[in-house]
């Protein structure tokens, strides 16, 4: 390296030894800012886990015929709401948005038992604290035929999977 | 200075740069990407494509807790496509797990459908490996310090060379089917089936013992033996066993190379509490309706007195008796010849070495069995009818009928079961020894046995003339040099000293002074010296030996020495035959007490 660089200062019109200085300079803090801005950053990726020890939030429930025509089964240990509608499906959130407790199926919807917040079939706050709607997650057809439901993934309330 | 510290930087910088590569530019985020483009190319509907797009690359894993402790397998990150079955003709990792009706899964509709649901059984239940690890190396377990290598996959570096192949192929999972099918003839686990029962008729379960199998008690307990060794050293173990532990007393068997694949697997089955007495008991129960859980254990005989001797044999011959005796056509290789026993033993001696093979026989490596008396009476009595056929003629026929298997066959005492035996058999080519004792002694020891060694009494099935004859062979064929005339010797006929506490003492310190280097401090044969020589100090805790030969041949050994072994002639080292009396004297002293024995009343 060191070669090279005498021949770059040699090339130099204004004459070599600034322009080698100003070179080991520029490396100099090229090299502790690259690493500097490195290290930063892997420290900002590590701050969120790749991995957690909870149950897989990219799962599988079962074919499409476990779910008849009207159907609306909550799976309590996934957290989740399959509602089946005609020839659609959805995957709604089980989970309260007010303080996480799990709602429970009412005749108008579903409804928490912690405070009383109150959703309608899709959802949508209906009464007490809750501040926003249930979310839906995203649900697809896997190619060996089961229904994928995907729970790092919202998807807009009030968009089914056609089958 | 300033090119110094500019070179540092860089390197400082490339060192991070490569961490950082390492840390994030992973492998299964490249097959997760291919996995995804191909996917893309499949997909039939926009839907699908839009779910794919929103998908990014992540750790995939799969939490299991039906099956022991928690398993956290991330195998599908990946093997990404092990569920996709539109992958079945790609390569590894992104391919779909292949489908197979003797894994359960059946086809409905044209489409497959999996038995052992990956959302429920994880991925390590069967193929073990570390189930975290997200590198190959890890994940696989090529590293030798993991426990579990990918059963049948992954053969490791240190493994030995000659093994390594033989430990490849999808058997070797049959240790892990059998955690939860545990029926002893479930169909899937074949080899596990045929590596338990060879452990019952290769006579494993004499030595070892396996919960809820077997009770020996010699061998160490295998009941966990898969949870603590990997493939290659049960292979190992059982193929050679010396050559993983120099010490091992365990006899090498003669196994075929399927049989040895059967042990292993069988033996890599047992990992002490298996699934099918935990939680994947009641899974089943749920699954199947709930099979019954059988274990093959050997029950007793209930002998009649009428069949003694057809109940005798049956429990001889299928109690593998021959996975180390020889009987007939079946020979194990490793211990004596049990054809001519009924002319070579008595009743009581047998039913004495059944009970406890030591106490006719001090140094046998013979296990002592799991019988009740009225079985162990019933084997005697077979035992007795065993005459073999009549001798032949000719001294080298005998030899080769009668005295190859322990003397060898050149006759240098290393015959095929020679190192299973102790005392080692005799080694007939040293003149030294042969020259040096009178004919009629070798007669002697032919036809009347070595007491408290292998070396049976040919008395009933040899006469006087056929022992001449094969002396005659072995001093002609193996011994080569005429038979001398011996110098005479002055030998006390009688001990010239009388037993007493103060000579046994005189005799003590003498052997701890000149005697114990080579033949022990407890004059069982095993002093420091012993290691390097053969044939080796002879055991003088031996009682049936030692109480077999007179004060004249102990004199004589002690004084003149025995040629053609390592014992001098202690009359050249100043012993006077008062020494060699009180030395006679204490080694009868260390015999004198009754040993065995208490089991002869019981048969007649």
């Amino acid at each position: 390296m060191a070669v090279n660089l005498k021949r770059s200062s040699g090339e130099d019109s204004d004459g070599g030894k600034t322009s080698r200085r100003k070179m080991l300079g520029w490396l100099t803090g090229a090299g502790l800012f690259g690493s500097a801005a490195l290290s930063a950053v892997s420290n900002f990726v590590f701050i969120k886990p790749r991995a957690t020890y909870g149950q897989p939030q990219r799962f599988s429930v079962g074919k499409p015929e476990d779910f008849p025509e009207g159907t609306r089964a909550i799976l309590a240990s996934r957290g989740i709401c399959i509602v089946r509608d005609g020839a659609r499906l959805a995957a709604i959130s089980t989970t309260c948005t007010h303080l996480g407790c799990t709602v429970g199926s009412a005749d108008t919807g579903f409804a928490c038992p912690c405070h009383g917040s109150r959703f309608d079939q899709d959802g949508n706050v209906t009464g007490g604290p809750a501040p926003r709607p249930l979310p839906w997650f995203q649900i697809t057809l896997a190619p060996n035929g089961e229904i994928e439901v995907d729970k790092d993934i919202e998807i807009a309330p009030g968009s089914y999977l056609t089958l | 200075m300033r090119l110094a510290l500019a070179i540092g930087t860089f390197f400082i910088l490339v060192i991070h740069g490569v961490v950082f590569y390492n840390q994030f530019g992973h492998q299964w985020e490249r097959n997760q990407h291919t996995y995804f483009d191909q996917a893309r190319v499949f997909a039939k509907t926009d839907a699908e494509r839009a779910a794919l797009n929103g998908r990014k690359p992540r750790i995939e894993q799969i939490v299991v807790s039906n099956f022991g402790e928690t398993r956290v397998d991330r195998c599908t990150t990946c093997h990404i496509a092990t569920d996709d079955p539109r992958f079945g003709s790609y390569a590894e990792p992104v391919k779909t797990h292949p489908y197979s009706p003797a894994l359960g899964d059946q086809q409905k509709n044209g489409k497959w459908e999996r038995r052992h649901k990956f959302s429920e059984f994880g991925c390590t239940v069967c193929h073990d490996g570390q189930g975290r690890g997200l590198e190959p190396e890890y994940s696989h377990g090529k590293d030798e310090y993991w426990p579990d290598p990918l059963l049948g996959y992954a053969t490791q570096e240190n493994w030995r060379k000659d093994f390594a192949p033989k430990l490849k192929g999808k058997e070797y999972m049959q240790a892990n089917c059998a955690q939860c099918h545990t029926d002893t003839a479930f169909p899937g686990t074949a080899l596990v089936t045929k590596g338990r029962g060879l452990f019952f008729s290769s006579n494993c379960y004499g030595c070892h013992r396996i919960e809820g199998l077997s009770d020996g008690t010699i061998g160490p307990d295998l009941s966990d033996v898969g949870k603590k060794w990997k493939l290659d050293y049960l292979w190992g173990r059982i193929a050679d066993p010396k050559s993983i532990l120099a010490t091992s007393i365990m006899p090498k068997f003669n196994l075929k190379e399927e049989d040895i694949k059967a042990l292993v697997i069988f033996l890599k089955s047992r990992k002490g509490r298996n699934f099918a007495e935990t939680e994947i008991q009641r899974f089943k129960v749920k699954l199947t309706g709930g099979a019954e859980l059988v274990q093959a254990t050997i029950k007793p005989v209930q002998i009649n007195p009428a069949e003694m001797l057809k109940q005798g044999e049956k429990l001889v011959l299928d109690r593998a008796c021959t996975a180390c005796h020889k009987l007939g056509d079946r020979d194990g290789g490793i211990a004596p010849d049990l054809s001519y026993e009924g002319l070579e033993k008595d009743g009581p001696w047998i039913y004495e070495h059944f009970k406890n093979p030591k106490s006719t026989m001090p140094d046998s490596i013979m296990p002592a069995f799991r019988f009740t008396d009225d079985e162990f009476k019933a084997m005697t009595a077979y035992l007795l009818t065993l005459k073999g056929s009549p001798a032949p003629a000719q001294g080298d026929a005998i030899y080769k009928a009668l005295c190859l298997r322990c003397h060898g066959e050149k006759g240098d005492g290393q015959g095929p079961i020679a190192e299973h035996l102790d005392p080692f058999p005799r080694d007939l080519t040293k003149s030294g020894f042969m020259n040096s004792k009178p004919e009629a002694r070798l007669v002697a020891s032919i036809r009347n046995g070595v007491a408290g060694t292998s070396m049976p009494a040919w008395g009933k099935v040899l006469s006087e003339e056929q022992a001449k004859a094969v002396l005659g062979h072995i001093q002609t064929t193996f011994t080569k040099e005429p038979r001398r005339e011996l110098k005479a010797r002055e030998i006390p006929a009688k001990n010239p000293v009388a037993m007493s506490q103060e000579s046994v003492s005189r005799g003590e310190t003498l052997f701890v002074n000149r005697c114990a280097g080579c033949h022990g401090k407890k004059a069982d044969g095993k002093g420091p010296n012993s290691l390097d020589i053969l044939p080796k100090p002879r055991n003088l805790r031996n009682t049936f030996f030692v109480n077999s030969v007179d004060d004249r041949r102990l004199l004589e050994s002690i004084l003149y020495g025995v040629q053609g072994t390592a014992m001098p002639s202690w009359i050249n080292d100043g012993l006077t035959n008062n020494d060699a009396g009180d030395l006679v004297n204490f080694i009868r002293s260390i015999n004198s007490k009754p040993k065995g024995g208490q089991n002869a009343g019981a048969v007649q």
